[in-house]
């Protein structure tokens, strides 16, 4: 059994006296430890599936399984329960809490689990060291540059060590070296820890590293390609 | 409830926006000030005017006169109240008032009788001076602390007030407004050096009862007795002749009750407006903490901590202030002869600090609700 199964998945919106359609009726399976990266032209419904997979929107019709959890169902609390055990999501403006530091931001999750202080900083750490900027630990987002901004929002995103992992561009707002360093570290997240990820991209070279790309357009597949040699 | 872990979270918040923050506070705590003191004003005149059922003590008036320079007995009458069933002791007084009207700093003489100074000096607490040294000079004065204090007497000093020149020979503590600021001497004394008023006349009596429950019967018993006398009287309870005297006082402290609640009303909407300002920087901030899985409660939780945060941040500082300045100012109002004293206690300040965790929590309440109840992609959709 597929670790994400979307079953006729449709989401629409009521905008003023029209309704949008970003996501109709989407199949789709995505078993665990695959990288999977979605493209499409801007409204494609891209971000719409991503938000859906993270828990933060709700379809409007159709299922979507989850680990055996039909997530579209579950209340407004269990659905933040099961976001902050399940799944990590990595934004494309890293969106840090700027009063915190790079560490408080990274135990910002972890505040959610019954750790002990010092259970807390042995996550935080192993985190830090895991994405390369443990010496940035006391640093605020403004004292970062771009690269080590997504390092410390991905160091986030992992530090509960969720199964799936959601990237929404994650390299859009990144030089090309950061960018590719960025995508190296998610690819080594995949292979190494086998987390599950899914990643919306305009940038094919960052497609690469996926081990499937989706293509959609108006809200439906239109083409899948996977990687020869991954 | 919040736990302790979320505790730094909730200061890095609220101190994000500084001058706002610092305004808040001071703007809580002016209000938190004026809102104790007026407080302080109430439980003075509530201590003063209010009875509860354990008086003893009588004050025996000329009838229709309400001004010491106007109220005159004759001081032969102690006897004849003295005999009356159910008197304890009968104390004639002379009282010497600075201001008839209502005041800030009025000192009022009480003279009293030597026979009768064992009687009223038995509630003082003797802090400087003696009774002795008090009852060796014929010019000889007890000021009551409150009294000293203000004027910046102590024994040895001069006190110089309506004419009279009068010696200090001690400074007494007492439970009753009234003996914290007077000035007693003795009565011959008091009836030489006042301009109206000589030898045999007193303004009143100051009357103890043997039982609290007698208290008005005794009262129209004493008013009998003198009912066709040339000089009437009209007995009161000690807290009810106060009401009397000073009833012009307690209706404007009645009326500042109001600003009172204003202020409480100010700082609600100080607190509310600072809090719904920082819930709208925060909307997206406030969806990434739902995307990490905080649940609305306790994203609400924190906003309205950071309302009684800032609430009991200003609402300490404004009630401490207000205290401190009850406290150690020593305030009184005196009008007709009777004082009414401000009053410090500090059940204010427990006052002022669950008032202003109080107005912090529903001052909070709607921006929580309201942030914790937002959709996480409208939330981004709409930044």
């Amino acid at each position: 059994m597929a670790l994400i199964e979307c079953r006729a998945l449709t989401r629409k919106y009521t905008r003023g006296e029209s309704i949008i359609t970003p996501l109709d009726g989407l199949d789709l399976d995505v078993e665990a430890g695959d990288f999977l990266a979605l493209m499409g032209p801007s409204g494609s419904g891209k971000t719409t599936l991503l938000n859906l997979i993270a828990g933060i929107d709700r379809p409007s019709a159709g299922t979507l399984r989850i680990g055996g959890t039909e997530i579209g169902t579950l209340s407004r609390g269990r659905l933040a329960d099961w976001r902050s055990e399940s799944v990590g999501y990595i934004f494309q403006l890293y969106n840090l809490v700027p009063v915190l530091t790079a560490y408080e931001n990274i135990e910002l999750p972890l505040l959610l689990h019954p750790l002990s202080r010092r259970q807390r900083h042995e996550k935080v750490a192993t985190a830090l060291a895991l994405v390369g900027i443990a010496d940035r630990s006391g640093h605020y987002p403004r004292q970062l540059s771009g690269g080590q901004e997504q390092r410390v929002a991905i160091a986030r995103a992992i530090v509960t060590d969720p199964g799936i992992l959601v990237a929404d561009e994650p390299t859009g707002d990144l030089d090309r070296a950061s960018a590719a360093a960025i995508m190296d570290l998610l690819k080594q997240l995949n292979s190494e820890l086998g987390k599950t990820i899914i990643m919306v991209t305009h940038d094919p070279k960052s497609a690469d590293h996926a081990r499937r790309t989706l293509h959609l357009e108006k809200g439906r597949l239109i083409e899948q390609t996977t990687a020869a040699a991954h | 409830m919040l736990g302790i872990r979320y505790i730094p979270l909730l200061f890095k918040q609220v101190s994000r926006q500084r001058a706002r923050t610092l305004l808040t506070v001071l703007g809580v705590a002016t209000a938190m000030f004026l809102f104790i003191s007026v407080q302080a004003l109430e439980q003075g005149v509530t201590a003063a005017t209010v009875a509860t059922g354990k008086e003893t003590t009588l004050v025996v008036y000329r009838q229709n006169r309400f001004c010491p320079f106007a109220s005159r007995l004759p001081e032969s009458y102690t006897a004849r109240v003295g005999r009356i069933e159910g008197v304890a002791s009968v104390v004639p007084m002379k009282i010497v008032v600075t201001n008839c009207g209502a005041s800030l700093d009025v000192v009022t003489f009480r003279g009293v009788p030597s026979e009768n100074y064992d009687v009223v000096a038995a509630k003082f607490t003797f802090l400087s001076g003696s009774m002795a040294e008090w009852q060796r000079r014929s010019d000889g004065a007890i000021l009551g602390e409150d009294l000293a204090n203000r004027r910046r007497l102590k024994v040895g000093d001069t006190l110089v007030a309506a004419g009279i020149t009068a010696y200090v020979a001690a400074v007494i503590r007492s439970d009753e407004a009234q003996d914290q600021n007077v000035a007693y001497v003795g009565l011959k004394f008091l009836q030489n050096a006042a301009v109206r008023g000589g030898d045999g006349i007193v303004t009143q009596f100051n009357v103890k009862v043997h039982d609290p429950a007698h208290l008005e019967r005794v009262a129209a018993a004493i008013d009998e007795e003198f009912r066709h006398d040339p000089e009437p009287t009209d007995t009161r309870p000690e807290k009810a002749f106060v009401a009397r005297a000073a009833h012009d006082l307690v209706q404007i402290v009645g009326f500042t009750r109001y600003l009172g609640w204003a202020a409480l009303a100010t700082v609600l909407a100080l607190v509310s407006n600072a809090i719904v300002l920082s819930v709208q920087d925060r909307v997206k901030e406030h969806a990434i903490l739902q995307t990490l899985g905080f649940r609305g409660g306790l994203i609400a939780r924190l906003i309205m901590a950071e309302g009684v945060l800032l609430g009991v941040t200003g609402g300490v500082l404004g009630s401490v202030a207000a205290f401190a300045v009850v406290y150690f100012g020593k305030f009184s109002l005196s009008v007709e002869g009777t004082t009414v004293g401000v009053h410090g206690d500090p059940s204010l300040l427990l006052l002022g600090l669950a008032l202003s965790a109080g107005v912090g929590v529903v001052a909070g309440l709607v921006p929580a609700l309201q942030a914790s109840r937002r959709e996480i992609a409208a939330s981004f959709r709409a930044v």
